[in-house]
């Protein structure tokens, strides 16, 4: 029935199979890190069991086991243990079945490293800072980036000849070096940026007028840490894009037609456009770890270092907080582009109708 | 610094962003009473003692975050303190303590008061001691190892103004009978007001894991010279308290920063990074080449080398359960083997004074323990030559290449000996250089070995089951009354025996099973009447012994001599910090035992 929309038959398609990677991807958030041979809580006891003798040490152990949920409950509240009084380990699928459950309710679980912290506390707190640097990093270096890389294919000569080796440059250069090379010339040697933080130390968040720009005389070397490096790979990648689409048989025709040239480039810019949209919702999913380097670097605050903390510490409710909202973004982010590139695609928007 | 000069329409319309983000995050003020900025020449910033996001400030929890539990002193407060310098105990809470027979008691300071206006007695003493008796899950579970009941009385007092005051004692466990430990326990135990937290486990149905999840961050009950102010993921903010009970111990006059922050840092670097800038006071992490940072206004206790005061060691523990490591001539050779030199030199910075074989430090409060005659007679110095005899005489035998490298090592019986791995956290690079020197030295002699570096949750994983050759370890790292006794049990106690897959926290090598044959019944009754001892002949004999034995055996290998906590200073804004030649504290930071003292006597030289 659906056949006779075809645009909602579209969106509906994509959205089941969005909806099937998201399951796929949940579960393995989840397995992953207990698969590994390591135990939070012999991780937290290696650190708290110091001076305990054996009885403590063991009741500790439980009380941190029964307190996380990873082992078997009696109706009384006991832990169910084995013949050789040893607690019995909650099998994985029924942790799995109370994490979705809980999920559902909009309760990401307690970190266990970060005790009594909620997850989602965590989160909220270095959320808008990582977003705060990203978003705007990445829209901003995309558009600039594209731009940049159109102007090189199309007007050719000197343009070409100074973007694209700069653009090979930027693109080429890592990350954390480019970061640290920032930070070494205009913090240490110049002294013209801070070095660290995300906003003068003798501050707390508020809506003062302080505080904001002080955050955003601090935001400046971390944004263009990021910047130059993903505007010059967007560059890269649009400059060939157009060099192919200005030997297609239909620019050639505008030309010949004596079309005006913003109008040209208009229509090569659309067509170039689109497998680098593709490229902006995938640069989403690798957000919250480019935000570590980033975080390193700069000790800027967000969501990144979290992250490696608690991979580090097999801290599994955190470890599937963080993941639960990047698989979430990157998913979103992907349906958004396919949705508008069934728009903005005439060979799929023919596609769409022309079944 | 001008900032207007930099503003550029990208940077406000990135402003406009955060500010409209941090509008959706500021609706659970964190700030108590909206002061926002913290005066340069009142704010002592010091770091390295919070890594992560502050998780909660309840003395109840297992790991809250910086200033509660550890050793501090800023908000909550032991009965005494230890001064590390002298080997004396220093009055807090309690203005004094006498040893008994059996038991040790402490006279409370009846001038103690909580911030509330509530006088700290003895029931919050009793009460902070009970509840880890009545919740064997709480932190401070363990001193009810080596304590087995608390009391209290009054006594005739003089001094104070009622004429009487508040004597808590402690009954010393008969089956540890260890004074010495607890000792440790009255120094580490931070007293928790009674009034404060009864009434919220109350509330949370007596259940200590629903009250630990109550983050006590708002309005602390607090005893201490400072309460906390606010935090957030990237500071902790503590302010001075005006009527702090305790300024009557410092002359009526309080501690000189009103405001005490802790920047999170979220690399190594920063720290030194914010040192030199001036942007950090006193750090507390390991910074390499801490001469190079003098002209930048950085300074440590010792103006040279070894710039910090040694107080504990990093040694690799050997499993001497498994073959070739349970021959005693083995672990000597491997102990000859390694350049301990390059170790200091190499992996610690310069850090550390030459090494001394044995467990006891010769110098400081230890060197009175410390015999140079045995340590000469039986110790273990880097020398090759005597490496290479000893596994001769014991029967191995070594095949090198043509490249002079080690191709694989053979037993008595002729038999191939398995590579040895020795593990340790992958990416500790400090550590790293350590395992690579030791590694380097004992291939030279001719022992199969390499390094393992796992990942850091696998190493501690691994360390109380003993699934492995050997592993880098440091030991009982802090200063206090106990030592060198802790670090001998540590190291040598097989009090608590486990076989190697269970876990024991401490000689987890795995040295003299009870059970076996060779057990040496000398090491473990040598541990346990040394805390009894008086008499200082009777502690240096025992002492001597214990660690002769120890030399003898080679159970672990030392590598090199570290402090119990780093402490560089930047005198750009504050000066008169506690340095060699200033010594009114031990080499402490200043929050941190009696090492707060210097929060007193620093001045501010910020313009």
């Amino acid at each position: 029935m659906l056949k006779r929309y075809p645009t909602l038959y579209y969106i509906s398609s994509r959205a089941v199979w969005y909806f099937i990677t998201f399951l796929a991807a949940v579960t393995i958030n989840f397995m992953l890190p207990r698969l590994g041979p390591a135990n939070p809580v012999d991780i937290i006891m290696a650190r708290t069991a110091g001076g305990l003798d054996t009885k403590a040490a063991m009741e500790k152990e439980e009380s941190y086991l029964k307190g996380f949920g990873l082992v078997e409950l009696n109706k009384d509240g006991s832990i169910v243990r084995d013949a050789s009084n040893k607690p019995v380990q909650s099998p994985l699928i029924k942790q799995f079945f109370n994490y979705v459950k809980m999920c559902l309710k909009g309760d990401l679980g307690t970190s266990f490293l970060n005790y009594p912290k909620k997850v989602t506390e965590i989160i909220a707190g270095a959320i808008p800072w990582t977003l705060a640097l990203q978003i705007p990093t990445i829209i901003i270096g995309w558009i600039i980036g594209n731009i940049l890389g159109a102007l090189a294919a199309y007007k050719r000569g000197v343009y070409d000849g100074v973007i694209f080796p700069a653009a090979l440059l930027a693109n080429a250069v890592p990350f954390f070096a480019f970061g640290m090379l920032l930070v070494y010339v205009f913090a240490l040697q110049f002294n013209l940026f801070p070095a660290i933080g995300g906003y003068a130390q003798d501050l707390m968040p508020s809506m003062s007028w302080e505080f904001i720009s002080s955050a955003a005389y601090y935001y400046v070397l971390p944004f263009f840490s990021i910047f130059l490096i993903l505007a010059g790979g967007q560059a890269i990648g649009m400059r060939s894009m157009c060099i192919y689409e200005l030997g297609t048989d239909y620019i050639k025709y505008a030309k010949w037609l004596g079309m005006k040239e913003h109008k040209i480039v208009f229509y090569m810019f659309r067509n170039a456009m689109l497998p680098q949209l593709t490229g902006l919702a995938l640069s989403i999913g690798i957000m919250v770890g480019g935000a570590l380097i980033t975080e390193m670097i700069f000790s800027y605050p967000g969501l990144g270092m979290s992250m490696l903390t608690a991979i580090q510490g097999n801290d599994y409710p955190l470890i599937q907080g963080i993941t639960l909202l990047v698989t979430l973004s990157v998913l979103i982010a992907n349906f958004s582009v396919d949705i508008l590139i069934g728009f903005l695609d005439p060979r799929v928007k023919a596609g769409i109708g022309g079944k | 610094m001008n900032i207007k000069g930099y503003f550029r329409p990208k940077t406000m319309l990135a402003g406009a962003l955060l500010c409209g983000l941090i509008s959706c995050k500021s609706n659970a003020p964190k700030t108590t009473n909206g002061e926002v900025s913290f005066p340069r020449n009142q704010t002592l910033y010091m770091a390295g003692f919070q890594w992560g996001e502050p998780n909660t400030f309840n003395p109840l929890c297992d790991w809250p975050a910086f200033p509660v539990g550890g050793n501090y002193n800023l908000m909550y407060e032991p009965l005494l303190n230890y001064n590390s310098s002298n080997g004396q105990m220093e009055p807090l809470i309690a203005k004094s303590y006498q040893k008994q027979n059996g038991a040790i008691s402490v006279i409370l300071d009846s001038r103690a008061k909580w911030s509330d206006g509530t006088p700290l007695t003895a029931e919050d003493v009793l009460f902070t001691f009970q509840i880890s008796k009545t919740y064997p899950s709480a932190p401070t579970a363990y001193v009810w190892t080596n304590i087995s009941a608390v009391s209290a009385d009054s006594v005739a007092d003089s001094s104070s103004e009622s004429g009487k005051a508040e004597r808590v004692t402690f009954t010393i466990s008969k089956e540890r009978n260890n004074p010495l430990a607890v000792l440790d326990h009255l120094q580490a135990v931070r007293i928790i007001p009674k009034h404060y937290i009864q009434k919220q486990l109350d509330a949370a149905n007596k259940d200590l894991a629903e009250f630990q999840k109550v983050k006590l961050d708002k309005d602390p009950v607090v005893s201490g010279p400072y309460t906390l102010h606010s935090y957030s993921g990237e500071k902790i903010v503590l302010k001075r308290r005006d009527d702090y009970w305790g300024k009557v111990l410092y002359e009526n006059r309080l501690p000189k920063p009103q405001y005490v922050i802790h920047p999170i840092y979220k690399a190594n670097d920063h720290f030194s990074i914010a040192l030199q800038q001036g942007n950090l006071d006193i750090s507390s992490t390991f910074i390499p080449r801490i001469w190079q940072k003098e002209k930048q206004g950085v300074r440590t206790w010792y103006s040279k080398e070894p710039y910090f005061v040694p107080a504990a060691m990093s040694m690799l523990f050997i499993n001497v359960t498994k073959a070739p490591l349970n021959d005693k001539n083995f672990r000597r050779a491997m102990a000859h083997a390694i350049n301990y030199a390059d170790v200091k030199e190499l992996a610690f910075s310069q850090y550390s004074p030459n090494l001394e074989p044995g467990l006891i430090l010769p110098f400081g409060t230890e060197k009175q323990f410390y015999s140079q005659e045995d340590v000469d007679k039986y110790g273990a110095k880097y020398n090759l030559e005597m490496a290479k005899k000893l596994l001769k005489d014991a029967g191995f035998k070594s095949v090198f290449n043509s490249n002079g490298e080690l191709e694989y090592m053979t037993d008595s019986k002729g038999q191939k000996v398995p590579t040895l791995s020795i593990k340790s956290p992958a990416g500790w690079t400090d550590w790293e250089a350590m395992v690579q020197i030791a590694v380097k030295g004992m291939r030279e002699a001719g022992i199969d070995i390499r390094e393992g570096f796992v990942d850091a949750s696998i190493y501690f994983n691994s360390l109380p089951t003993a699934d492995w050759d050997l592993i880098l370890h440091a030991p009982s790292v802090n200063s206090t009354p106990s030592q060198p006794w802790t670090r001998f049990e540590s190291v040598l106690s097989s009090r608590n025996w486990k076989p190697v897959g269970e876990k024991m926290n401490e000689n987890q090598g795995r040295f003299n099973n009870p059970k076996a044959k060779d057990y040496n019944y000398k090491v473990d009754s040598l541990l346990r009447v040394i805390p009894n001892l008086n008499d200082d002949a009777e502690k240096l004999a025992a002492y001597r012994a214990l660690n002769v034995i120890f030399m003898q055996e080679q159970p672990t290998l030392p590598l090199v001599y570290r402090p119990e906590q780093f402490y560089e200073f930047s005198v750009k804004n504050w000066d008169n910090f506690p340095n060699e030649s200033n010594t009114y504290t031990p080499p402490q930071v200043p929050c941190f035992g009696v090492g707060i003292k210097a929060l007193w006597e620093i001045n501010s030289t910020a313009k």
